[in-house]
Order: C-alpha cells, then sequence, then structure tokens
C-alpha cells in the first residue's frame, strides 16, 4: 500500500508525460486533480487503518535490493511519518487543483501545464517516499532525487530572480543532502551494522564523542533544509521567488523533511547524544524564532514576510523535539502538520492577492476588506490565517504550540519564555500586514480587481476548514502522533550520558559531574523550578 | 422543567455562537438582496433566547437547584488532561444574565446607531462573540480556559474596534488594542506555563485548594504571579497598559457600551478567580495594589482633562477597575465583585447616555456641547443615574462596594482609604463636568437643534436606568448588602463627604458663573500631562515600539547583508555592474559552501559546548 502510494504518482506522471500532444490542458489537469485526490484518499485511509496503540512501524515493506550496499527497499509508518504524508497528499491536492491560477501565462506564453503537473507528482512521490523509508540508503535516496523536481518548478514558473533562487535552494539542499549522506555512510562504517536497515544501526556502542559528531553532520545536513538560522539564507529568495503552488509545497512539505529527519534520524539513532545536544538546540530553536519574528516584522513584500515567519515556526518544531517529554514531542509533530497547513493557507491567500491585485508590496496594498470592491472573503481568510500563524487559541497554531511550550517549559524555561514573546512578534508582524492589505481605505479609482471565484477560493476554505477543526477539535491533531512520540521519548536513556573524553590519561579520572549538561545559562533557571 | 434549564445552562454560548454564524450568511459580500440588518434581528433574538434561558436557570439555582459540576472532555494527551470544568452556580449564571442582559440592550442599541451602516453582519456577529466568549468564561472554571478565552476576545477586540477600517485612527486603535491586549495575555500564558508544573492543575477551585498548602519559593511565586497579573491588567487597561482603552474609543458606540462594562470586567473576573493564588506572594499583592492605585488616581485625574465625551468615561473605566484590583490586592473579593457589578452597570449607562447624545449631536468634541437639558432631559436623568450608580452615592450600587472595600482598609491600610476618598471625589467631579457642560450652560451650535433620539436608543437607555436603580435591591435580594447595624458609620460619612465634595465643586466649576469658561487648570504643562495621557502613547513610541522597530531593522540588515551577504558579495558586485547573475561560471557555488560551512561551524560549536567546555577545563 505504501508502495502504491509512492510509485502511483510516479507512474501518472510518466503517463500525462507521455500523453499525445492533442490532449487538451483542462483534460490533463483534471487527470492529475483524480490522481491527487486518490492519493489523498489512500494516505487517509492508511491514517485510519494506523493501529493507534502500536508505537512500532506499521504497513513494512521489505525487499531485499542490494545486499552489497547494504540498500534496501524497506518501507514503513508510524504515527511520526504518517501523518505528513497526509499533509503532503492534502497539501499536492490543493496545489494541482488551483496551480491553473497563478501559472497560466507561463514563460514564452505557454504555460506548461502538463510539466507542472507531472514535476508536482514526481516531488510529491519523493516527499512520500522520503517519508516511508525505513533503510538510511533508500531515504537518501529519495531526499536527494525530490530536489530536482522542486529545482526544475522553481526555475521554470519563478518570479524575477529565480535563476538565483533556484540555484541557491539546488546548491543548499544538495550539500544538505550530502551532509546527512556522509553522516549514514559514517554511522554504518562506525557501527558495522549489517545493512542500512533503520532498525539493523545501533549507535550505543560509539562514544558518545562519536556520537555527537555524527549527530551534528546530521543536524547541519537537516539544518539546511528545516532551516535553522544561520542556514537559513536560501529560504526567503525560494520562496519568495517560486510560484505560488511551489511555495506551498516548499514551506509545507519539504522543509519537513528537515524536521522530520532530525527526529526519525537524529534523536532516533542518538538519543545519547542527543540529550548531550539539546541545551545547544534549544538555543538555536529560540534563537530560529526570535530571529525569524524580528526579520519578519521589517519585510516590505508580504510573500518575504509570510517566508521569513516560517523560519521562526520551524523553531517551535525544533524546541518541542529536544525538552524530551511526550508532551512536547507531540507538541513537536502536531506544530509540524499545522504550520504545514497555515503556510500553506498563507502563501494560498497571498497569491490570490498578488493575482488580483497586482501587487505584494505593503505599502501599496491598502484595504481589501472592502465587501464590494475589494477580496472580502481572501481578506477575511487572511485574517483567519495570520491569527492562526499568531497562536491565538481555536485554531490548529495555538493547539500545537502550547503543548510545544508546556512540554519544554519545565525543562528549558528559558527557551520557552523566550518563543512565547516569539509569539507575541509574530502577532506584531502579522497585525501590520492585516492593517495595510485588508485595514485602511480602498482607492476607488484603482481598485478594479477581477473577482475571486469560488473556485479559485476552494482550497483556501478547505484548508481553513481543517485549521479551524483540528484548532477546536485538537484531539483529531495528536492521537495519531501521541503513542509513537510517548515511545520515543521512552526509549531514551533515563540518565543523561557523561562526558568521557578519551584522550589523555588524566581525563578518566576527571570528575564529570562538575560538567553541566544544560547550558550554562539556564541550568541554574531549571534548577530552581525542578526544585519546587 | 426548570431542572432542564439548570442543567443545560452550559450550553448558553451556543446560542450567540449559533448568531454568529448565522450572521455570515448576511455579508454584503454574499446577500444583498436583503440588506444587513436581518443578522442584527437575528442576533438579538438569539442574545434574547440566551438571556431568557440564563435568567430561568438562574431562578431555578436560587430555588434550590443543586449547584452542577462537571467536565467536558476536550483534549488528553500525553498525560496532560485538558477537559474543560463547568460550573454552574448561582454566581456563574448571575454573571451570564448579567453579560446576555447588557448585550441584548447593546444590540438593541446598535440597530438604531448603525441604522445607516452596512457592516451590521461583521458587528453583530463580533458582538455575539464576545457575547460567546464571556458567558464561556465565567462557566469554565480554569485558569487555562481563561486564558484560551481571553486571548480569542483578544482578536475579536481588534476586529470590533477595527468596524470601520477606512479611518486611519481606528486602524491605528485596533492595532494598539490588540498588541497591547497580547502582550498582557502573553505574559499570562507565561503564568500559565509557570503554574502548572508547581500547582499541577488549573482549576481555579484546586487552585485555591492547592495554595492554602502551598510552599512555594517567594522569589519564583512573585514572578508566576506578576505573570498572572500581567493578563487582566492588559484586559482591564492598567497603567501601563492602558492606552488600547482610549484608542478603542474610535469604534462604534454600541460596542463601547459592552467594552467599559463587561469586557474589561473578564479581565477583573479571572483577577478575582487568582486571588488565592496571588495571595501566595505578598509582593504579588502589593504589586496589584500598586498598579491599582496608580491607575485609579492617574485615571481619574486624565478623565478631568479630556475634551472627548468617549475618552472622558474610558479614562473612568480603567480608574474603576483599578480599585477592583485595589480590592484584590486587599483579598476583599466580594468588594471586587461588588465594584465590577455596580461599574458594569452604571458603566453601560454612561455610555448608552453618551451615545443617545453623539449621534444626533455629530459631534464628540465636549467643548462644542452646552445647554441640552431643556432639550434631552431623558438622557439627561440617564446621565445623572449612572453618574450616582457609579460614584458612592447611597443608595446606589457604587456606594456599597466602596464601603465594603473601606470597611476593611481604614483599620488596615488608611492611606489608600485616603486614595479612594479621593478617587472618588475626583471622579464624581469629573461626571458632573461632563454632565455641567453637556447638559448645563447655555446651548451652542451643535446643540441647538437636538431632539432625543429614537426607540431603539432610548428604550435601552431607559431600561438601563431602571436597572441601575434597582442594583441596590438586587444586591439585597442576593444577600450582597451588609447589615445596617454592622455598617461602619464613619466610612459611610467619608464616602457621602466625598462625593458631595466632588460634584459640588464640579457643579460650581463648570456650571457657575464665577470661573471663566472654558475652564483652565492654573498650571498648563500639568493640564497638557493629563490631556495627553501622561505622554503615554510618546513612551510607547520612544522605548517599545522604537526598540521592537530597531531590532528587527538590524535583524534584516544583518539578514540581508551579513548572512545573505557573503553569499552575494560577488553578485552584488556583478549587479552594480549592471550585468545580471551568472552562476554557471562565476564561481557563485564556491561562496554558498563557504556560507555553509561557516554556519555548519557556528551550529556544531553551539551544539557540542559541553565537550568545548569540558576541553578547555582539561586544558587548564
Amino acid at each position: 500500500m505504501l508502495s502504491l502510494l509512492i510509485w502511483l504518482p510516479v507512474i501518472g506522471a510518466l503517463v500525462l508525460a507521455l500523453l499525445p500532444a492533442a490532449v487538451p490542458t483542462h483534460k490533463i489537469r483534471l487527470g492529475a486533480i483524480a490522481l491527487s485526490s486518490l492519493l489523498f484518499a489512500g494516505s487517509l485511509y492508511l491514517l485510519f487503518q494506523l493501529d493507534l496503540s502500536d508505537p512500532a512501524l506499521q504497513m513494512q515493506e521489505y525487499i531485499r535490493w542490494i545486499p552489497t550496499l547494504g540498500l534496501n527497499y524497506s518501507l514503513g509508518v508510524d504515527g511520526l511519518s504518517l501523518p505528513l504524508v497526509v499533509l503532503t497528499n492534502l497539501l499536492t491536492l490543493a496545489v494541482v487543483y488551483s496551480a491553473a491560477i497563478w501559472i497560466v501565462n507561463g514563460v514564452n506564453g505557454s504555460d506548461r501545464q502538463r510539466l507542472f503537473y507531472v514535476l508536482v507528482l514526481l516531488a510529491n512521490a519523493g516527499i512520500v517516499g522520503a517519508l516511508a523509508a525505513q533503510n538510511l540508503l533508500l531515504f537518501v535516496l529519495f531526499y536527494e532525487l525530490e530536489l530536482i523536481p522542486f529545482y526544475l518548478m522553481i526555475v521554470v514558473w519563478g518570479g524575477a530572480k529565480r535563476d538565483y533562487a533556484a540555484i541557491k535552494f539546488l546548491i543548499y539542499t544538495a550539500i544538505s543532502g550530502l551532509l546527512v549522506l556522509v553522516g549514514f555512510l559514517a554511522l554504518r562504517w562506525l557501527t558495522d551494522a549489517s545493512s542500512f536497515d533503520y532498525e539493523v544501526i545501533k549507535t550505543q556502542g560509539l562514544s558518545i564523542r562519536t556520537q555527537v559528531v555524527l549527530l551534528t553532520l546530521l543536524l547541519a545536513g537537516f539544518g539546511i533544509k528545516i532551516p535553522l538560522v544561520p542556514l537559513h539564507t536560501w529560504l526567503p529568495d525560494a520562496y519568495v521567488e517560486a510560484a505560488t503552488p511551489v511555495a506551498i509545497l516548499l514551506g509545507g512539505v519539504l522543509a519537513k523533511l528537515g524536521t522530520y529527519g532530525l527526529v526519525r534520524y537524529g534523536l532516533g539513532l542518538f538519543p545519547e547524544a542527543w540529550k548531550v545536544v539539546a541545551p545547544g538546540l534549544g538555543i538555536i530553536a529560540a534563537v530560529c524564532i526570535l530571529y525569524g519574528a524580528m526579520a519578519a516584522i521589517a519585510q516590505k513584500d508580504i510573500k518575504r514576510m509570510v517566508a521569513y515567519s516560517s523560519i521562526g515556526h520551524m523553531g517551535y518544531v525544533l524546541l518541542g523535539t529536544v525538552a524530551l517529554t511526550p508532551l512536547a514531542m507531540v507538541g513537536a509533530v502536531s506544530q509540524m502538520i499545522s504550520h504545514g497547513l497555515i503556510l500553506a493557507l498563507l502563501f494560498y491567500l497571498v497569491g490570490i492577492i498578488e493575482k488580483k491585485v497586482g501587487t505584494r508590496e505593503l505599502d501599496v496594498l491598502n484595504g481589501l476588506l472592502n465587501p464590494l470592491r475589494g477580496l472580502p472573503l481572501t481578506s477575511a481568510l487572511l485574517v483567519l490565517a495570520g491569527m492562526a500563524s499568531a497562536g491565538i487559541p481555536g485554531l490548529v497554531g495555538f493547539v500545537a504550540e502550547f503543548l510545544v511550550f508546556q512540554g519544554t517549559y519545565a525543562t528549558f524555561p528559558l527557551p520557552t519564555l523566550l518563543a512565547v514573546v516569539g509569539t507575541g512578534l509574530t502577532a506584531v508582524y502579522f497585525v501590520i500586514l492585516l492593517n495595510r492589505t485588508c485595514f485602511g481605505r480602498l482607492d476607488n479609482r484603482t481598485a478594479y480587481y477581477p473577482r475571486v471565484t469560488l473556485a479559485e477560493q476552494a482550497p483556501a476554505l478547505a484548508l481553513t476548514a481543517v485549521i479551524f477543526f483540528l484548532g477546536v477539535q485538537p484531539t483529531w491533531l495528536v492521537r495519531w502522533t501521541e503513542s509513537t512520540s510517548t515511545a520515543i521519548v521512552a526509549s531514551l536513556p533515563a540518565e543523561t550520558p557523561e562526558w568521557r573524553v578519551a584522550t589523555g590519561a588524566t581525563d578518566s579520572q576527571e570528575p564529570t559531574q562538575a560538567i553541566a549538561l544544560t547550558a550554562p545559562a539556564l541550568s541554574t533557571q531549571s534548577q530552581s523550578t525542578q526544585a519546587h | 422543567m426548570i431542572q432542564m434549564f439548570v442543567q443545560s445552562a452550559w450550553l448558553i454560548p451556543l446560542y450567540p455562537l449559533l448568531g454568529m454564524l448565522l450572521s455570515i450568511f448576511w455579508f454584503p459580500a454574499i446577500t444583498h438582496a436583503t440588506g444587513p440588518r436581518p443578522s442584527g434581528y437575528l442576533n438579538v433574538v438569539m442574545t434574547l433566547l440566551a438571556f431568557t434561558h440564563g435568567l430561568l436557570a438562574l431562578i431555578g439555582l436560587n430555588n434550590g437547584q443543586a449547584p452542577i459540576e462537571f467536565s467536558l472532555p476536550w483534549l488528553q494527551v500525553a498525560g496532560l488532561d485538558l477537559s474543560i470544568p463547568i460550573e454552574i452556580s448561582s454566581l456563574t449564571v448571575g454573571a451570564i444574565v448579567v453579560v446576555t442582559m447588557l448585550n441584548l440592550l447593546a444590540q438593541v442599541f446598535a440597530i438604531g446607531y448603525l441604522e445607516m451602516d452596512w457592516g451590521w453582519a461583521r458587528f453583530y456577529s463580533l458582538l455575539a462573540l464576545f457575547e460567546a466568549g464571556m458567558c464561556a468564561l465565567v462557566l469554565c472554571d480554569s485558569l487555562f480556559f481563561a486564558y484560551v478565552v481571553l486571548e480569542i476576545l483578544t482578536l475579536a477586540t481588534y476586529l470590533i474596534i477595527g468596524i470601520w477600517f477606512n479611518q486611519p485612527l481606528v486602524v491605528t486603535g485596533a492595532r494598539d488594542a490588540f498588541l497591547t491586549k497580547r502582550v498582557g495575555d502573553l505574559f499570562l500564558l507565561m503564568g500559565v506555563l509557570a503554574i502548572y508544573p508547581l500547582a499541577g492543575t488549573w482549576n481555579f477551585d484546586e487552585l485555591a485548594t492547592w495554595a492554602q498548602t502551598a510552599e512555594v519559593d517567594p522569589t519564583l511565586m512573585s514572578l508566576v504571579g506578576l505573570a498572572l497579573i500581567a493578563g487582566p491588567m492588559g484586559k482591564c487597561a492598567q497603567f501601563p497598559l492602558h492606552l488600547w482603552l482610549d484608542e478603542a474609543m474610535e469604534g462604534p458606540i454600541p460596542a463601547s457600551i459592552l467594552r467599559n462594562s463587561v469586557v474589561v470586567a473578564t479581565g477583573a473576573w479571572v483577577l478575582i478567580k487568582l486571588e488565592p493564588v496571588l495571595a501566595l506572594s505578598p509582593f504579588t499583592l502589593n504589586a496589584c495594589i500598586f498598579i491599582g492605585a496608580v491607575t485609579a488616581l492617574g485615571g481619574t485625574l486624565i478623565a478631568i482633562a479630556q475634551i472627548d465625551l468617549k475618552r472622558c468615561l474610558s479614562y473612568l473605566v480603567s480608574a474603576y477597575l483599578g480599585v477592583v484590583f485595589i480590592a484584590v490586592g486587599v483579598q476583599q473579593v466580594e468588594a471586587a465583585f461588588l465594584m465590577t457589578l455596580s461599574h458594569a452597570f452604571s458603566m453601560a449607562l454612561l455610555v448608552m447616555a453618551i451615545g443617545c447624545i453623539i449621534w444626533n449631536c455629530i459631534t464628540q468634541d465636549i467643548r462644542q456641547y452646552g445647554g441640552l437639558w431643556a432639550r434631552r432631559p431623558i438622557t439627561g436623568i440617564a446621565f445623572l443615574v449612572g453618574t450616582a450608580g457609579l460614584i458612592a452615592l447611597p443608595p446606589f450600587g457604587g456606594f456599597w462596594a466602596m464601603l465594603d472595600l473601606g470597611d476593611e482598609l481604614i483599620s488596615t491600610r488608611p492611606m489608600l482609604l485616603g486614595l479612594l476618598l479621593v478617587v472618588n471625589a475626583l471622579a464624581a467631579f469629573s461626571l458632573m463636568r461632563v454632565f455641567s457642560l453637556v447638559w448645563g450652560n447655555q446651548p451652542k451650535p451643535m446643540t441647538a437643534r437636538s431632539p432625543e433620539v429614537f426607540w431603539p436608543m432610548t428604550l435601552p437607555t431607559v431600561i438601563m436606568v431602571g436597572f441601575v436603580l434597582h442594583l441596590p435591591l438586587i444586591l439585597q435580594a442576593i444577600g450582597l448588602l451588609p447589615d445596617w447595624a454592622t455598617i461602619n458609620k464613619d466610612v459611610a460619612l467619608l464616602f457621602i463627604w466625598s462625593t458631595i465634595f466632588g460634584l459640588s465643586i464640579g457643579g460650581v466649576v463648570f456650571l457657575g458663573s464665577y470661573i471663566k469658561k472654558p475652564v483652565e487648570f492654573p498650571i498648563k504643562a500639568v493640564q497638557d500631562l493629563l490631556a495627553y495621557d501622561f505622554y503615554t502613547p510618546k513612551l510607547y513610541r520612544s522605548t517599545i515600539v522604537l526598540f521592537v522597530g530597531i531590532l528587527s531593522t538590524i535583524t534584516a540588515f544583518f539578514d540581508r547583508f551579513l548572512v545573505d551577504g557573503i553569499v552575494n558579495l560577488f553578485g552584488t558586485v556583478t549587479v552594480f555592474s549592471g550585468q545580471s547573475l551568472r552562476y554557471s561560471t562565476s564561481g557563485q557555488a564556491q561562496f554558498y559552501v563557504l556560507t555553509i560551512l561557516l554556519g555548519i561551524t557556528f551550529l556544531a560549536l553551539l551544539v557540542s559546548w559541553p565537550l568545548i567546555s569540558h576541553l578547555s577545563l582539561v586544558t587548564s
């Protein structure tokens, strides 16, 4: 079944590509919509087939492939990856359905819709494959392959600086893949594992120091993808220059591969070393959150603003993964889903505004909430999406952020409080965005915007409905992932491993208790809270 | 039968919610044929249903139906149980009755006030959201859900102030209200996060029980306590988070009726509920008293210096909620409740009266008013009744609240009692000033033709007059009034004198001809200081707004020219030399790799900090 989700889009893409040129575009579009609906339905079906009480991998498939390399075709999903698969397929459907709005007048007068659908389907297959892969090498394969369609999508349908953005994206993410690959190769080499299968590789035999070095490789690799400050430079350009549907996929699902990889391969393979680096990661998370928000406040382009908001919001995911409490872990996974939904909605609405009004400049936009000549529904949804992103209760963003905060506070009070400040700053830039875009007086001389049809709004309405539903009934968000998250945390060693530096003769005598394993700035506070 | 109403009282928030959802159909962009008015009528009906339901439940509870407590499951995950504890008691249902009653009157008032407006559907759906939120707030007995509701209401405040979003002042007002309240809310969230590891619960009841025996680090508890009062501070427009209420006056009056009476009271409600927790730290209680005292005194003084009719009242709102803060600070919960209630009634009436005036005199500038007594006697009487209800004038509501509080203070903190007397006198003076300037003296051009307004506005006002006049009877019926025998006659006399003092001086200064009009305070600087609200907007702009602005600019600059700049070093040169960027041949890729390497080094350093610190320890 999992294979079907991966290979069906590939086959579909091939079929679409090989159809005779005489087939009209709208039929190809319908075909792509039908296929992605089918994929979405299939992933939903899998979601309901998931045994929620069982934290282990389910629906596994295993084919020996190249034993000499240790590469096997091994698939499986659990509460961590399956929700992301569903999110991927949902956003793919939204993108395929709505792409025609944005890519009608592509380069050279032809819209090349057919190419777009083919690439989207291939990208979808790559991401789902990476999420389902249970062999490290297989994961890297998907992780790298999915870059090609993304690169092409940015470079073909992007904005004015698309070449620049695309090459930057490609280089950064390729290096990300390279680092991950090096990390995996070294891991197998050092552990003498019989293959790259996830279950075979155990790091317990390695010294903590080796583990930290390997983990750092993975952190850097996935850190580019998430992205973490200061590895984020590719993001604003890629997100802004990419066409709206591509930006939705980039921010909504591609970035999630980074956090997913961090949890699955960083935390999952290096539980001991993870505990060592966690305090540092907590600081990085807080830095990302504040940095993203601060940079967003100063932006004058609404799409760029939303792009920077993404840096901040991925910081919450990272924060949730470092506390190592079940609650924070559930929060982190929920935040991946919630951020994917909200960011997709934001990009979608910004895309509609850009399409209808013709600008993304904060200083030009005004009064779109006007019921007759503005874009009232789009504006109303934008208010909702902005508030969801700012963490207003009743919408899905709040639930995820709150779980992260509550789960993390006891362990890392200071980064958590800084993250709360970050939600305040999120409110600041969204108020700036809404005040300039939706509020204000519409200039009647220039306000001759084309109507936004209901069909164009449909994906936004659907996403809004999901954001609202999951915000009011958060059980439906967390239930899928609860047992897996709890199991991940439970599998960690109870004791924080001690640093033993094996180089000098004196080191072994060194009393290791003296070293605070929480970062210096935090340790006093966390102790004072725990004491009570 | 009546049992059913009591048991289903927790569903009352659903009436306004339903009204809100149905209103959507009358948005101008959706339904054009009927105009937006049906949404208003629909919401009035829904509120009437909610009010009736609440009233029946209250009757049932007062006739011996047992209070009900149960919890609704919401979210259970990873050891965290977030169920919504519902408490249906005569207190909570009573609060619901007050909220829905005021909502009903405000919504009827809006039918008149917004007669020509096209934004009915939006406006009424937001009023309904407020109503639902406030009903839910009083029903759920949990700090967490109180936070949730307060935060949703913050968003609703943003939208309802921004109802006339064409006007620049409205837009900035909405922004400031949202951000100020959000600051308070986020501190509250920090408090919510921090209290759970300590107390293990968010239920107000259990928190109170925990607080009785808890032994907590005083410093930590003070910090948590301060975070917890920051939320109510924002909601109740206390110094220094009070500016939003002033700017919120740019919104329509029917919303102000609710905002000044019950919406601000949501903060007071949470504060009162938190009193046992705050009591764990004397420092927090003192902070509460201090904030309340500063706001009470500052608010009344500023109110006197305002020339905008609505703002004359809005600062009194801050001031009276400051008194509530004082009451909570000295742990007089009953006095705090009483003050909140009497203030809500009287302030709603005062705003209604002002609204009736503003609606057909067009202006809000108090200097253009005068001589309305002959033309607008009903409104004038309404304003006087509201005044009487607010200040300490027996036998009206405000008197009993002040008396209750003063009774305690005279023995423990006489200084605070003195402050309350001053605040009361200043409030009386301030209201007398408004009354004299609007209804007294000679008519001016703007008031020359000013008939009483039509029924949708007059009727709620007159009904409200009835409520304010009968408030003492209601209080007596529910046993909130002290026994005549136990009243501290000295305190009562002090308050009566301070009221008489304030009213008479106000009358002499602003009605009589002894003092030159317009009245000016001898020291211009002081008058300006008060008129410009202690220059708070400037203070904000030159501190926090400036700080965030500069920091964000620096971050963006840093991001663009340092982080990204290294990457683009080569590219920028080509831009300046007028060439398009080329990537395949220019060796750009090496620069990317360089930045990535730098970034990774940074990350690696941070991540392996324990190792590095250990190493340096070894070598030394």
